[in-house]
C-alpha cells in the first residue's frame, strides 16, 4: 500500500532532553490516522517536526516519495501538507473572509502577485465562498476573526488549513475545549473536509478518536508503543497499561 | 461609481486648494504636505500593513532626494540624458527601490525588535555617510539645485511654486491610488497576514521573510518618490532628510494619524506638518507638544485619529441620526479637554519663557493676552484653568463613553437602513 507520510527513526532533542526518541510511523494514503498519548508524550513536537516548524535531530521524513526532513514549513506546505494548531492560530485583525482567502492564495497560484486585485480573482473568491459555507462561517465573513467565538475560531482554523486543498491534513486537537454539541459539529466537519484525503489527528477525546480513525498510533514518552485498528488498540495490553489504564476516559 | 467618489473628490480638492489658499507660504506648505502624505503612506505599508516598525525609513526618502538633486544638476551640465522634471519622481522611486531591495534583503530577515534595531543601525550609518562622503553629500551643508531645467508640455517650467504644487498633487494622488490598490492584491492581503501572525503564514505556503522583503522594497519605492518630490520642491537636500529625526517624524505622523486605517497617515501627515510649520514660529515648546501628543495617542487612543473616526463607522452605517445623542456629551467632554489643554499650554509657555535665556522677546503674549511670567496672577489663572479642566474631563468622560456604548448597541439591534 502507498504511504502518504513515512517517518523513520525520527529523533528530536532540546538541549539534553530528548523529546522524540526514535519514531517510526507510516501513514497510509487516504486513511484517517489518530495519534494519542498522555500529555507531554511529544505529540505536538512530532507535528512540528513533520510540518517543518523545526528540523529533527536525526531520522528521515518522507511525504509520498519526497524527502521533507530538512525542508522549511512553507516548502512542505507547497508539496501538499497542511496543518492546524492546538492553540488557535488565525489572522486576528483580518476579516474571516480574508483569513480563508489567505489560505487559498498560494495554492491557487497567485503567490506574491501585487498586480492583480483579490476582488477580481474569480477562482479565489469561488473557493473562499465554498470553504466559508462548509465551515459554517459564511454569515460572519465580514467580522474580524479575533472577535469570533472560540468554537468559530476553531472552525476558521480548520478552514484556513484546508483552504489550499492539501492532500495530507494534520490536525492538532481540533476539538480541545469544545462543548459536547460543538464537538459533534466539529467531527462532522472534519469528516467532510478530509473526504478523499489523508488525515492525521492528535486528539484527547477518545470518543472522537474511535469515531473518526481508521488506525490509531499510541505515543508515550517520545516513542510509538502501538499502532493498529481501533479494536486492536482498545484490547492491547501495552496500551492499557501505559495510557488507557491511567485515568483516561 | 461609489468607490470612485472619494478619488474624484480628492482630485477636486487638490485642484481647488491653491485657489483658496494662494499665498506663497500656503503653496509651499501644501506641496510639502502632499509629498509627506506619500512618505507617510509608504511608511504605513511597513508599520500598519506589514507590522514592521522601522526607525530608519528616511534613508530611502533622503537618498532619492540626494540623487534627484545630483541628476538635475547633471542635466543642467548636459552630462546625463534629459528627463523632464515631471517624470523625475519616478527616477527617485527607482533609487528608493534599489536601496530598499539592497538593505531590505538584510533587515527583513527578522521581524519585530531585530528588524527595528537593524533599521535604526542603517539609519545612523547612512546619516554618518552623508557627513563623511563630502564629495557626494557635501556634509552638513547638503546639496542644492535649480529645478528649472527647460520647458515641458504646455510651457510648464516648474519655476513658479504653483506648478510645483500641481506636480506634487498629481504624484500624490497617483501614489495614493497605487498604494490603496496594493492593499487589495494578494501581496497586500498576505502582508496583513504576516503582520497578524507571521508564524501561521509559513504553513499556508508563504515565506514571511519574502513578503517582508517585498513590502519593504515597494515601500522604499514610494518613499523614494516622496524624496524626489521634496528635492524638487525645496531644491535642497541635506543630512536631515536621511536622519533618524526624519524617520521619527514620519513614525509620529503615521502613528498619530492611525496605523490601522488607510487614511490615517494622510490625516497624520497633514495635521503634524501643518502644526509644525505654523507653531515653530510661535512657540519654542513645539517639540514638547509633539511628544505629549504622541504619548497621549499611544496611551489613550492607540487607533490614532483615524481610529476615533472609524469607531463611529458602525453607527453611521446604520443611520446617521444615531449620532445625534452623542453631540451633547461629546461637546461637554471636548470643551473640558480644550480648557485643560489650554491651561497646561499657558503654564508650559511661561516655564519656557522663564527658563530660556535665548529668548530675545521681552514680553510673553499668550492667547492674545500679555502674561507676565514673573508675577503670580497668570500662574494662578492658568493653573486654575488646567486643574478645573482636568476635573471636568474626568467628570464628562464617563457620559461620553456611555453615549458611545448606547449608540453602538442601538446600531447593532437596528437593521441597516
Amino acid at each position: 500500500m502507498n504511504s502518504a507520510l513515512t517517518l523513520t527513526g525520527v529523533r528530536k532533542s532540546f538541549g539534553a532532553t530528548e523529546i522524540i526518541r526514535g519514531v517510526d510511523l507510516e501513514i497510509r494514503d487516504g486513511e484517517r490516522h489518530a495519534i494519542i498519548g498522555p500529555n507531554g508524550a511529544g505529540k505536538s513536537t512530532l507535528y512540528n517536526l513533520i510540518s517543518g516548524r523545526f528540523p529533527p535531530s536525526a531520522g528521515g521524513i518522507h511525504l509520498y516519495d519526497t524527502d521533507i526532513t530538512n525542508k522549511k514549513a512553507f516548502e512542505i506546505n507547497r508539496l501538499g501538507l497542511t496543518r492546524s494548531f492546538q492553540v488557535t492560530n488565525i489572522f486576528a485583525r483580518m476579516s474571516v473572509l480574508d483569513n480563508v482567502r489567505c489560505g487559498c492564495l498560494f495554492a491557487l497560484g497567485h503567490r506574491y502577485a501585487w498586480w492583480k486585485l483579490v476582488g477580481r480573482l474569480r477562482d479565489l473568491n469561488d473557493r473562499t465562498v465554498l470553504i466559508l459555507k462548509d465551515i459554517g462561517l459564511w454569515g460572519k465573513r465580514d467580522l474580524p476573526a479575533g472577535l469570533l467565538s472560540y468554537a468559530d475560531q476553531r472552525a476558521l482554523e480548520l478552514g484556513i488549513a484546508v483552504a489550499g486543498g492539501a492532500n495530507v491534513i494534520l490536525l492538532d486537537e481540533p476539538t480541545a475545549g469544545m462543548s459536547h454539541s460543538e464537538i459533534e459539529q466539529a467531527v462532522s466537519l472534519i469528516r467532510r473536509i478530509s473526504e478523499g484525503k489523508t488525515l492525521v489527528i492528535v486528539e484527547h477525546d477518545m470518543g472522537v478518536v474511535f469515531d473518526l480513525a481508521d488506525r490509531i498510533s499510541v505515543l508515550v514518552y517520545g516513542e510509538i508503543i502501538a499502532t493498529g485498528s481501533p479494536s486492536e488498540i482498545r484490547s492491547s495490553a501495552a496500551v492499557q497499561e501505559a495510557y488507557l489504564g491511567t485515568g483516561a476516559s | 461609481m461609489g468607490r470612485l467618489a472619494p478619488w474624484i473628490g480628492g482630485a477636486i480638492v487638490l485642484i481647488a486648494l491653491p485657489h483658496v489658499f494662494s499665498s506663497g507660504f500656503a503653496l509651499t506648505l501644501m506641496s510639502q504636505i502632499g509629498l509627506l502624505i506619500v512618505f507617510a503612506l509608504a511608511y504605513n505599508m511597513l508599520l500598519g500593513q506589514g507590522g514592521m516598525l522601522s526607525f530608519g525609513h528616511a534613508v530611502y526618502f533622503g537618498l532619492a532626494g540626494y540623487f534627484t538633486i545630483h541628476y538635475l544638476n547633471f542635466i543642467y551640465e548636459e552630462e546625463v540624458p534629459y528627463i523632464p522634471v515631471t517624470l523625475i519622481p519616478l527616477l527617485g522611486g527607482l533609487v528608493g527601490l534599489f536601496f530598499g531591495i539592497l538593505i531590505g534583503y538584510v533587515s527583513t530577515r527578522r521581524a519585530g525588535t531585530t528588524f527595528a534595531m537593524i533599521s535604526l543601525g542603517f539609519g545612523e550609518m547612512v546619516t554618518a555617510l552623508t557627513l563623511v562622503l563630502v564629495a557626494i553629500f557635501n556634509g552638513e551643508d547638503g546639496i542644492q539645485t535649480d529645478r528649472v531645467i527647460g520647458e515641458e508640455l504646455f510651457g510648464v517650467t516648474y519655476g513658479p511654486n504653483i506648478e510645483v504644487y500641481y506636480l506634487i498633487a498629481g504624484w500624490c494622488l497617483l501614489c495614493t491610488l497605487a498604494m490603496f490598490l496594493l492593499t487589495r492584491t494578494p501581496f497586500g492581503r498576505i502582508s496583513n497576514a504576516v503582520r497578524d501572525n507571521p508564524e501561521r503564514v509559513e504553513f499556508i505556503g508563504y515565506s514571511s521573510q519574502r513578503i517582508r522583503w517585498l513590502a519593504f522594497s515597494l515601500s522604499s519605492f514610494f518613499a523614494g518618490i516622496a524624496g524626489a518630490l521634496h528635492a524638487v520642491n525645496i531644491e535642497h537636500v541635506g543630512f536631515e532628510q536621511v536622519s533618524v529625526l526624519q524617520s521619527g517624524l514620519v513614525l509620529f505622523m503615521v502613528y498619530i494619524g492611525g496605523t490601522a486605517s488607510f487614511v490615517g497617515p494622510i490625516i497624520g501627515a497633514t495635521l503634524l506638518y501643518f502644526l509644525q510649520s505654523t507653531l515653530t514660529g510661535v512657540t519654542e515648546a513645539w517639540v514638547l507638544y509633539l511628544g505629549v501628543m504622541f504619548v497621549a495617542v499611544i496611551m489613550f487612543f492607540p487607533g490614532g485619529l483615524a481610529g476615533l473616526i472609524t469607531m463611529h463607522q458602525p453607527i453611521w452605517r446604520v443611520h446617521a441620526r444615531l449620532l445625534a445623542p452623542l453631540l451633547i456629551p461629546y461637546t461637554r467632554f471636548f470643551a473640558a479637554l480644550v480648557a485643560s489643554v489650554l491651561g497646561c499650554i499657558g503654564l508650559i509657555e511661561m516655564l519656557y519663557f522663564r527658563s530660556s535665556r535665548l529668548s530675545t522677546e521681552t514680553e510673553l503674549v499668550i492667547y492674545g493676552i500679555e502674561s507676565d511670567p514673573f508675577s503670580a496672577v497668570p500662574w494662578i489663572v492658568f493653573t486654575g484653568i488646567a486643574v478645573a479642566g482636568g476635573f471636568a474631563v474626568r467628570k464628562t468622560l464617563p457620559s461620553a463613553v456611555s453615549a458611545w456604548n448606547t449608540a453602538i448597541a442601538d446600531a447593532r439591534t437596528l437593521p441597516r437602513g
